[in-house]
């Protein structure tokens, strides 16, 4: 290597080309070197040592450039290595000093852990002592207190001595002075037995004596003596015969009333409601001192005791007010009287009224009783059972819904309630019936009488059922009204309609309805007539006239009616009457009377296809015939001497005015547009026959076109549906019958037709054109549309 | 032109999806013996065409004596629950169940009453307008099995004829040996077809066969409801078709140009 590396410096080869770099040794092993013939090849080798070479010197360069580097870092650390020696011995020094802490906070850890040891016992000791001591303190205290008739004291003592730990009461049996603790808890033992008793006579004696603060004084007592349950049910007999005295009291008022007294209509769910506010108030004056000194949750238990004195003087008015209003037997004849073949004698239903609104009322004032106790009763667990399991709090929730919904109380008031959806029922739907057999008719009303009648009477009987905050009885009564509105007062409309708006002949119909106003022009003398004794055609007209208008408020009335429930019934549930599943069945039973809105609004589509069938069209057919009486192939003097007297048009538009105008006083605004719609497709369809029976020639056309927007322009001005569609047909028509040439049809046709959509067909399209005496037929089929 | 079907209210839960129509307990008192839906009601369900019976529900009103299990029944299927504790339902109670047949959302709307006689006032103002009676026994009181006749005539009183589904339902399934109930079984099969009702042994206790039951019962509303929507809807397309201009108080303006009309040739 040393032969071939010196030619090379003294030769100055040139450097190698770039990207050429090598490892720390030459790839290139000397024995290739040497075993190398041609010159091409040593050239090569020669370029890759030389590049190798620049390598290794870049790289001894980028070394020495380190030396200052770490030469300097050489003399910074022989400059710490005193310092190094320093930290050394504070190090070893720290070391000593934590190893001495360490040992002495075992040390000391350990006599702490001794003298806790030691203070645990000593307060225990102190315990025990200050127990004993207590035992003796009690012991003492009790005879005291009971010398002195101090029963809340001596009370606190055994409160005291029962709080005691039992295991502690052994202990301090045992020792020199064990039999003197046998004998003092013995006295404690027989005091508390002693207290019991006088407690219990003491109590005894102030209820006899109705003496109030001696009871809440005895009350008290009862549960530091660990006797809540005794306490409870003495407290609770006591408040029961309370109860119960001024119950009797407020009965025999009842009984011994006037009827003529304002409330007498009302007196027994009157003397309810004093049952109830008396309970109430009782509830409420005992509440706080049921919590301070039992504890929550001990309300139930008082309740639940009064609850029975409750259902027993419930049951007391209810049979009398029974007794005293006949409900019993008012529910039987009812009962029977719907039996629609019964022979019984019949209520009248105005008897009914004032019961029915009592019972209502009585419903109401117990709901609303059930609901004070509900939220008192739930207010009172849940401070007991903020920390209790779920189990605990599903249990009492079940407690409380079988106190509230299976007392007496409420199956007595299901049962009133029961009765009298079926006498509200009766109740309905007989005066209902009077309402129609007595239906007038007033001079310069739409409307009969009887569908306000209707309308009043089933509000009122769903307002009373809502007025008694049942949801069963307000649904039941909202389904009972839903059928009475469906099945029987629709009914009553629809015979009517069913016989017919009466068709006559041409002059009689002309005369007819002019009869039909003198009759309501005469009434005005009269003030009314009755519509029962429709005999004539006249009448009979009035009346299918009359009763549409009757269809058509119904089904607004319903509507309005299910939006005022609605309305109503928020305010309800918002007071808290019924919950999530209350609310789906009342939803549930308002669609359906809903639905019976749609039914009269079907009816009286039916009323009205009816009415134009049998009064409008037999009417209008002719006046549209007579359009085949005036020609259509005209010249231009003819054509010129229709400009100024109109042969048909006119005429037409007057007649229809004069026939809808009559119509129009009869009718309410939407029947008389909804008439004036069928019309006016009756007019059509009518129209396109009778064109279709002509012949024209271009002026026949075009006076035909003049004719039709006459008539559109008319009939635009007197409804308010839209009747451009109705008509397209006619307009295209028209256009074919002012074309000049049977070609000229093809500027509107097809590609051609623009915003123009055709409702005629191809072959509708040449009848059309045949229509035209000018136009060749062979003209027409050679068209290709 | 229908806009496309998509789904209404919350959504059904896995046990309560039919796909294939549920089988009849016993062939011997069943309302129908074939086992798929009716071809037509399959198509609609299929092409979401089903109109409004996708919105609409079924009323079930369940009646029956008091303390058969009528109340319990119920619950098992609702909530799948049990309560050993016998309590009298006063008044009415009310349950939706929600199903999804044949991939369409149905619900019965179930009515529960009050079985004791003294109820009977409130209870019967709701039977009007049921598409389902379920008149329910206990298999182990045959007394029950008789009053289901007149409970059932109580409320067919207050529908019309032929417009309900009636079921005749034998509950405490699970207190019967086989043989006692065998017997118990054959009565209430008889007086099932007098009825023209199907019959159901069930077990509120165990919850044996109460899906099957209510499954069945919805799918046979269900079916019901879609053939009778389908029936009305020819002539209301008709109506539509008439292109009577009544129905349209606003008229939408025509922009459209070159339109041509189906059906017509080119000249």
């Amino acid at each position: 290597m040393a032969e071939v590396e010196s030619p090379l410096k003294l030769s100055g080869a040139p450097p190698p080309p770039e990207g050429v770099g090598g490892g720390h040794c030459s790839e290139i092993s000397t024995e290739l070197i040497r075993s190398l013939t041609e010159l091409q090849e040593l050239e090569a080798v020669y370029e890759r040592l030389c590049g190798e070479e620049k390598a290794v010197e870049k790289e001894l360069d980028a070394l020495l450039e380190q030396q200052n580097t770490i030469e300097s870092k050489m003399v910074t650390l022989h400059r710490m290595g005193p310092s190094l020696q320093l930290i050394e011995g504070d190090a070893k020094q720290l070391a000593g000093m934590i190893t001495f802490t360490c040992s002495l906070a075992e040390n000391v850890s350990s006599k702490v852990r001794q003298l806790d040891l030691a203070k645990n016992r000593l307060y225990q000791a102190i315990q025990r002592a200050d127990d004993i001591l207590d035992l003796k303190f009690c012991m003492d205290g009790v005879q005291t207190a009971l010398r002195n008739e101090d029963y809340e004291q001596a009370a606190a003592h055994i409160h005291r001595y029962l709080c005691l730990d039992k295991s502690v009461i052994e202990l301090s049996r045992q020792g020199k002075e064990g039999s003197m603790i046998d004998a003092n808890l013995k006295l404690l033992q027989e005091a508390e037995q002693r207290l019991k008793a006088i407690v219990a006579e003491k109590f005894a004696i102030a209820t006899k004596e109705g003496d109030l603060p001696q009871v809440e004084r005895f009350f008290k007592i009862f549960p530091l003596l660990g006797l809540h349950e005794d306490g409870l049910s003495k407290f609770s007999e006591y408040l029961c015969k309370q109860v119960a005295s001024k119950a009797e009291e407020n009965l025999l008022l009842v009984l011994g009333s006037d009827m003529s007294d304002r409330r007498a209509a009302v007196i027994f769910a009157d003397t309810l409601t004093l049952l109830f506010e008396g309970i109430a108030r009782i509830v409420e004056t005992h509440q706080p001192i049921v919590e301070t000194y039992y504890g929550p949750g001990r309300l139930f238990t008082l309740i639940k005791y009064l609850q029975v004195e409750c259902d027993t003087q419930v049951e007391k008015v209810v049979n009398k007010f029974i007794k005293q209003r006949d409900y019993h037997q008012q529910f039987r004849l009812v009962q029977s009287n719907l039996m629609r073949n019964s022979a019984t004698e019949k209520i009248e239903p105005r008897e009914l009224d004032p019961v029915l609104t009592e019972v209502t009322l009585m419903n109401a004032r117990s709901e609303l009783y059930l609901r004070f106790l509900r939220k008192r009763i739930s207010a009172d667990f849940e401070v007991g059972d903020s920390m209790a399991s779920e189990e605990v709090k599903q249990e009492h929730q079940k407690c409380l819904d079988k106190l509230l919904n299976n007392c007496l109380l409420s199956c007595t008031m299901q049962e009133l309630i029961g009765f009298y959806i079926t006498m509200e029922e009766y109740f309905m739907r007989e005066t209902v019936n009077k309402a129609v057999a007595l239906d007038t008719y007033e001079k310069g009303q739409l409307t009969s009488s009887m569908v306000d009648d209707v309308f009043y009477i089933v509000k009122k009987c769903i307002g009373r059922a809502l007025s008694s905050s049942n949801i069963d009885c307000l649904c039941a009564m909202i389904n009972l009204a839903t059928r009475e509105l469906e099945a029987d007062f629709r009914d009553v409309l629809c015979n009517k309609l069913r016989m017919g708006f009466p068709a006559t002949t041409l002059q009689d119909i002309q005369r007819g309805v002019t009869s039909a106003v003198n009759i309501m022009h005469s009434s005005l003398q009269q003030g009314k007539f009755d519509t029962k004794g429709i005999e004539s055609t006249d009448e009979a007209k009035l009346s299918f006239l009359v009763t549409l208008n009757n269809v058509e408020v119904c089904s607004e009335n319903i509507s309005t009616l299910k939006k005022t429930l609605e309305s109503d019934c928020t305010k309800l549930f918002s007071q808290g009457i019924g919950g999530e599943q209350a609310q789906a069945k009342f939803d549930s039973c308002l669609s359906d009377l809903a639905a019976v809105s749609n039914k009269f609004r079907d009816l009286l589509q039916e009323g009205l296809a009816e009415l134009n069938s049998s009064a409008v069209k037999p009417q209008v057919q002719p006046w549209i015939n007579t359009f085949l009486s005036v020609s259509h192939s005209i010249e231009e003097e003819e054509f010129n001497d229709y400009e100024a007297n109109d042969p048909w048009v006119q005429q037409f538009i007057l007649n229809l005015e004069q026939q809808m105008a009559e119509f129009k006083a009869s009718l309410s605004p939407v029947i008389y547009d909804s008439l004036t719609g069928l019309m006016t497709s009756l007019v059509a369809v009518e129209l396109e026959k009778v064109v279709l029976k002509s012949t024209f020639n271009r002026l026949g056309g075009l006076q035909f076109d003049k004719e039709l927007r006459s008539l559109i322009a008319y009939l635009t001005t007197v409804t308010t549906w839209t009747i451009r569609d109705k008509f397209a047909r006619l307009s295209q028509m028209a256009t074919i019958l002012n074309l000049e040439r049977v070609t000229e049809i093809l500027d509107y046709w097809g590609a051609n037709s623009g915003p123009l959509t055709w409702r005629l067909t191809p072959a509708e399209v040449r009848q059309v054109l045949a229509l035209r005496i000018d136009f060749r037929n062979e003209d027409i089929k050679r068209l290709r549309l | 032109m229908r806009s496309s079907w998509t789904p209404l209210g919350p959504p059904v839960s896995q046990d309560r999806i039919i796909t294939s129509f549920p089988k009849w307990y016993t062939p011997d008192a069943c309302l129908q013996l074939k086992e798929h839906f009716h071809s037509r009601v399959s198509t609609a369900c299929q092409h979401r065409n089903t109109g409004t019976a996708g919105l609409r529900l079924s009323k079930v009103v369940v009646v029956g004596d008091l303390y058969v299990g009528k109340t319990s029944l119920i619950h098992r299927l609702c909530k799948n629950v049990f309560d050993h504790d016998y309590k009298a339902t006063i008044g009415v109670d009310f349950e939706i169940e929600r199903f999804e047949i044949a991939g369409i959302p149905y619900s019965l709307q179930i009515w529960d009453t009050a079985g004791q006689e003294k109820f009977k006032c409130i209870a019967s103002a709701y039977y009007r307008g049921a598409q389902v009676i379920i008149t329910a026994f206990d298999l182990t009181d045959v007394q029950t099995l008789e009053h289901t006749r007149q409970w059932l005539e109580d409320v067919l009183r207050e529908n019309e004829a032929g417009s309900c589904f009636i079921f005749l339902v034998g509950t405490k399934k699970d207190l019967l040996s086989g043989a006692a109930c065998e017997q118990a079984e054959a009565e209430a099969v008889h007086l099932a077809n007098e009825m023209q009702a199907e019959y159901w042994s069930v077990s509120a206790k165990t919850g044996e066969n109460v899906k099957a039951f209510f499954s069945r019962v919805a799918a046979l509303a269900f079916e019901q409801s879609v053939l009778q929507d389908l029936e009305k809807r020819p002539s209301t397309q008709s109506q539509v078709g008439d292109g009577d201009g009544d129905l349209i108080r606003i008229e939408v303006p025509k922009t459209q140009e070159n339109k041509r009309p189906p059906g017509l040739g080119c000249c």
